[in-house]
């Protein structure tokens, strides 16, 4: 009874329970949407990282990662790799070598760490190799007679590998992808022109573009500006097995952009066999075995168990070896509760704003309801129910709202493309899709209802101090 | 009977709503500027550091150094440029310098660093590289001391192996770390100061030797008087090549430079590169740092500058960061917007209440001869009340907390300050001064406000006497 | 001298489901000085006539005069201010201003039309005075008895120097003590400073000291008859 009255109490006065229940609705659904985007960022980026750059579990000589020397190999390789590919959870292996060293074109130079890779067992453990850009290269599979490397994106503009150039093909193209003419005729003018870098192809662009075409049509001119040129090459430098410099030129057999620059200056990928030949290594001696699961949840499972067989190598698990990116996780999780919490502190005032004006409201009734014998834990409760029902229709539309928006743009996702720059600096992919767990759901489901009651606290309090002889008396 | 004392007697009556509605508005308004000054001033802090550690608030390029730092694009130095550049009113001096990429390499290790050969002297008035000299430092060596001491206490102990091979620039970072409190410092930092210190020394023009990033010391395992090798291309693709002695180490508060910086006196650095006596830039140290001024500056300046150099201010040299910056202010001001809007709508509900509650009043009045006009100045005078209280409370709470802040930036220790070091950040918070951002918030406050008064105005203005006399 | 004349007043409601006639032709005139009530069951259209007279409602048919000046000749914001000037009004729920005094209550009008203070606590004195509550000038209604409210109430009725109350069941609140006090102060400042009173009332203690009784029903005036 005291539950259907306390329901029935909520819609008494329909107007102003809700603007108290949208208010609810708007704090809880973002408070939750903006959770949401920035926890996709952060799903994505742990995704990103280990389909991408480091996998599951790294296996190498417990000095190695000190400082990457080339004499610190792992022992017995192909036993190893053999029994590592047996364990229950493993689902692919592939072995590396690490070198440190510089790659240069005719003008530009930048310090790059070498990995010497096995392209099909590369394949099976990460996903790199199916971000090459497309035109650019084939990620090792052609047959060629040069020696070949596979370069990031940000490196390749910085070692002007990449370029934009603005020409009659490309404005042709672009007049295809619907650019009016009046934003082709300002291009005209650059028509023949290759630009030195990204940023000044991009300033110069803007200076002759307003404000509102640069919006609609800039990252289309970006695109089609973008010029690769095949059979381009690099020269690597580092220090061989026996500390005398060497090096080679390598043609780019492929540009991966994984919206990470950190990682795409950095890192280069070669064949083993070709950076073998350079090294004094022998070809089936490798620094590194890095490995896939099949599971994520199984990570720290089979990670122990490999520690217990693998005597005298280092395991590492992704947590080891990023643990920014663990730690990250952990102090977001937080975060989120501590927005949580102002959203619903910042309501809380509403509320008991809201149910102190019903208890004054209702003195007479409250007095009747004393008066016929309803004691004063029924008083309290039916007021903290009123309470609780209130946040909680707001609240639970407010997360049914998010909800739908959630799975609305979790397939096509939301581009922060203005501040890409900004994100992939970060390593954050700037085209996020949100994403949330259903037990965080939960969680906000609880704090409502905890909200609901400690804003009901203080008018019930009230409440229970009206004297019932008194209260009918009140005209 | 003016309005005012009615407005402020309407408040007083119902005053637990009016505490209650203020106190929303003050939690709010507090909220608000408490966060936008640890959010400004953490970027004012991340920009010092990147300015005052690598690019200056200035610099004269080559004017495609920029786009492409290769050793071609540089400039001659020119005594005239210099005297005219120092001639304007807000430049202090003009720091030379040769910045280029290098391989480094200590035997087997090697790491492609940022090499930058400059004039000691003259960088102490961009950076203080002398506050930046590491030292102390905690090896090995000096924590094995630590732990052997008798009079230090064991926690202390414990935070020395937790922060095994740090480097310290300063001593109280030092305290702070193993947890030591001002009362005890006296007592156990000599000690301690003695067991961790780092002998550093200095470079000089004219003599060949090296300083380089703590971080890039620790990955290229260098100590001083190590001999570090930098190959790199030079002057006209040529090849640049030297052996260099490692006369000390700095820490520099941003890990990205810190893992990858070699100093070198600037003519030393000149021959390496082949580069005679070409410059990459001029940094300019400037007296007023103001967001106007530089701009200002950089236009008097542009004037000067011939026509294969340019100008460019710190937001263009450090775009990313900016542009990181950028991103996380507005995550910032969605999260302000969301709490705004809640607290908006709290202060309509109570409006709203409020004027169900009164409409008899308002009947009343209006019957006995009160003009709508008035009574509706009333009502809008007293929710401008509720809110100017809330404003005014939650501004001078927030102005106590910010300039106590000012002086006392929030500083992490022990464990946590751990935390912030492996992202790549000092532990510590600053706050940024009370600045227009105050107004701002009021301005937003006021604005939200007077949306809600809205509402009692139109139904002021709509009621029917009589019916509200049967309310 | 006519104050007041009421012209084959006609007040029809039109709610969704009836028509209600509450004023079916009702034609009356008032001199100055009476001391006159409406008496009437609940719903024969008291009230709503009263409320007219008061320039609260609009008639639907005829016209109500007050002082030769026609109410619905006058726009909003010049009809408050005329009904601030010419007619006082007496709330069956007292309907003081919770958070002003007594003195401040009836100095309210006053100061709306800006008269000077000396003016202002001259009358306002005076009133509550006439009204028997000159010692409790600085108190709350909150801490007046409903009598004692209702006579704050009267006083700031009059304080415009109205040419008419208009008393709408001023007792029904009123235990039948307070009811007397309250009846013999008007009946005194009827009599003595020649204040115009027009109640709306059942209630027999009221309709007994009236000198002028009105009897509604059914929206029309059955019976008008004055005593000597």
């Amino acid at each position: 009874m005291i539950w259907k009255t306390a329901w029935k109490n909520v819609w008494r006065n329909k107007v102003r329970s809700l603007v108290v229940i949208i208010s609810i609705t708007i704090g809880i659904f973002g408070g939750v949407f903006a959770i949401a985007v920035m926890n996709g960022a952060i799903e994505q980026k742990v995704d990103a990282t280990l389909n991408d750059e480091i996998a599951h579990i790294h296996i190498n000589d417990p000095a190695f990662r000190d400082n990457y020397d080339i004499q610190l190999s792992v022992d017995q390789p192909e036993q190893t790799i053999a029994m590592v590919r047996n364990m229950p959870g493993v689902e692919a292996v592939a072995p590396r070598t690490v070198i440190t060293g510089m790659a240069n074109t005719a003008t530009k130079s930048a310090g790059v760490q070498i990995l010497g890779i096995n392209p099909e067992s590369e394949r099976e453990v990460l996903q790199l190799c199916q971000t090459t850009i497309p035109g650019t290269g084939d990620f090792f599979d052609a047959e060629s007679r040069y020696q070949l490397a596979y370069i990031g994106e940000a490196l390749a503009k910085e070692l002007n590998i990449i370029r934009y150039r603005i020409d009659e093909s490309m404005l042709d193209s672009l007049a295809k992808r619907e650019v009016p003419a009046e934003v082709l005729e300002k291009l005209v003018p650059f028509s023949g022109h290759r630009f030195k870098s990204e940023k000044s192809f991009k300033k110069e662009v803007k200076g002759v573009l307003s404000m509102k075409e640069q919006h609609e049509y800039g990252a289309v001119i970006k695109e089609e500006a973008w010029s690769f040129r095949a059979r381009s090459k690099m020269t690597l430098t580092f220090l061989d097995k026996d500390q005398m410099q060497t090096g080679a030129v390598f043609r780019i057999a492929g540009i991966y952009d994984i919206k990470n620059s950190m990682y795409e200056m950095s890192q280069v990928l070669v064949q083993n066999e070709d950076l073998a030949a350079l090294t004094g290594m022998a070809s089936n001696e490798y620094h590194q075995l890095i490995i896939r699961l099949d599971d994520l949840e199984s990570t720290k499972v089979v990670s122990e168990s490999l520690k217990g067989k693998l005597d005298g190598l280092e395991v590492m698990n992704w947590k080891e070896i990023q643990p920014e990116l663990a730690m990250m996780t952990d102090m977001v999780s937080k975060f989120y509760a501590i927005f949580m919490v102002i959203i619903l502190a910042a309501l809380a005032f509403g509320i008991v704003n809201k149910m102190l004006m019903v208890v004054l409201e209702r003195t007479k009734e409250l007095g009747m309801l004393t008066a016929i014998g309803m004691n004063k834990k029924r008083v309290f409760s039916m007021i903290m129910l009123e309470s609780v029902f209130l946040s909680l229709v707001g609240g639970v539309t407010g997360i049914i709202i998010s909800k739908a928006l959630i799975s609305a743009t979790a397939r096509k996702g939301i581009n922060f493309a203005s501040y890409a720059e900004g994100f992939e600096a970060m390593g954050y992919p700037a085209h996020i899709y949100p994403v949330i767990s259903t037990s965080f759901f939960i969680t906000v489901t609880v704090l409502i209802i905890i909200t609901g009651i400690l804003s009901s606290i203080y008018p019930a309090l009230k409440a229970l101090k009206l004297d019932p002889a008194e209260a009918l008396r009140t005209e | 009977m003016n309005n005012l004392k009615l407005a402020w007697r309407n408040l007083w009556r119902n005053r637990r709503r009016t505490l209650i509605t203020s106190a929303s508005i003050f939690f709010a308004v507090f909220f608000a500027l408490v966060m936008r000054s640890l959010q400004l001033g953490s970027y004012d802090h991340m920009y010092k550091n990147a300015i005052e550690s690598y690019t200056g608030y200035i610099q004269v390029q080559h004017k495609d150094f920029w786009d492409e730092k290769i050793v071609d694009n540089t400039f001659a130095y020119n005594q005239q440029l210099e005297q005219q550049l120092l001639a304007d009113k807000n430049v202090e001096a003009c720091i030379p310098r040769f910045e280029s990429f290098a391989l480094a390499s200590n035997g087997p290790q090697t790491k492609g660093v940022l090499v930058m050969g400059v004039d000691p002297d003259k960088e102490i008035h961009l950076s203080n590289v002398k506050d930046k000299m590491v030292k102390y430092r905690l090896s090995p060596e000096a924590i094995e001391k630590i732990r052997q001491d008798p009079n230090l206490p064991e926690k202390v102990k414990e935070l020395a192996i937790l922060f095994e091979n740090s480097a310290y620039t300063n001593n109280s970072r030092l305290q702070l770390d193993l947890g030591i409190d001002d009362k005890k410092a006296s007592e156990l930092m000599p000690a301690i100061e003695g067991h961790a210190a780092f002998k550093n020394g200095f470079i000089h023009l004219g003599e060949p030797g090296v300083w380089v990033g703590e971080k890039l010391s620790q990955y290229l395992q260098l100590g001083i008087g190590d001999t570090i090798v930098l190959i790199s291309q030079g002057y006209h693709a040529t090849t640049a090549a030297g052996k260099y002695e490692i006369k000390g180490i700095v820490k520099l508060p941003l890990p990205d430079i810190d893992n990858k910086i070699v100093y070198l006196p600037l003519d030393i650095c000149q021959d390496l590169f082949n580069a005679e006596k070409n410059l990459t830039s001029l940094a300019l140290a400037v007296d007023d740092n103001q967001d106007k001024a530089i701009a200002q500056t950089v236009q008097r300046i542009s004037g000067l500058v011939s026509k294969d150099q340019k100008v460019m201010e710190w937001r263009e040299m450090n775009e990313v960061m900016v542009s990181q910056m950028d991103a996380d202010d507005k995550g910032g001001q969605i999260m302000l917007g969301i709490l705004y809007l809640v607290i908006a709508f709290g202060v309509f509900g109570t409006v709203l209440m409020l004027t169900a509650e009164r409409k008899r009043e308002f009947g009343v009045l209006v019957a006995i001869g009160m003009q709508k006009k008035k009574l509706a100045s009333i009502m809008t005078m007293e929710m401008l009340l509720i809110g100017l209280i809330g404003i005014l409370a939650g501004a001078l709470v927030a102005s106590i907390v910010i300039l106590y802040g000012v002086e006392h930036p929030l500083i992490f220790k022990g464990e946590t300050a751990k935390i912030f070091e492996e992202y790549g950040m000092e532990p510590k918070m600053a706050f940024w001064n009370i600045d227009t951002y105050y107004i701002w918030q009021m301005v937003i406050v006021a604005f939200m406000v007077l949306l809600a008064i809205a509402y009692p105005l139109r139904k002021i203005f709509g009621m029917k006497v009589v019916n509200a006399l049967r309310a | 001298m006519k104050i007041l004349e009421i012209k084959n007043v006609h007040k029809i409601y039109n709610s969704s489901e009836v028509k209600v006639h509450a004023v079916n032709d009702i034609s009356l005139d008032f001199e100055k000085g009476e001391f006159a009530a409406i008496v009437g069951p609940s719903g024969s259209g008291k009230t709503t006539l009263l409320n007219m007279i008061g320039g609260l409602d609009t008639p639907t048919e005829g016209e109500i005069m007050v002082d030769h000046t026609n109410l619905a000749g006058l726009k909003s914001s010049a009809l408050i201010d005329f009904r601030m000037r010419n007619i006082g009004f007496v709330f069956q729920s007292y309907n003081l201003i919770p958070v002003l005094t007594a003195k401040e209550n009836v100095e309210f009008i006053m100061s709306l039309q800006k008269w000077n203070k000396k003016e202002k606590d001259e009358r306002t004195y005076e009133l509550l005075k006439a009204v028997g509550l000159e010692d409790r000038i600085n108190s709350r209604p909150s801490k007046l008895s409903g009598g004692q409210q209702q006579r704050v109430a009267v006083a700031r009725a009059l304080a415009s120097k109205p040419k008419f109350v208009l008393a709408d069941e001023p007792t029904a609140n009123l235990d039948s003590k307070s009811t007397e006090t309250l009846l013999d102060i008007m009946e005194e400042l009827n009599k003595e400073e020649g204040i115009t009173f027009i109640f709306s009332t059942h209630d027999a203690r009221v309709v007994k000291k009236a000198r002028r009784v009105i009897t509604v029903e059914d929206g029309k005036v059955i019976s008008d008859e004055r005593k000597k």
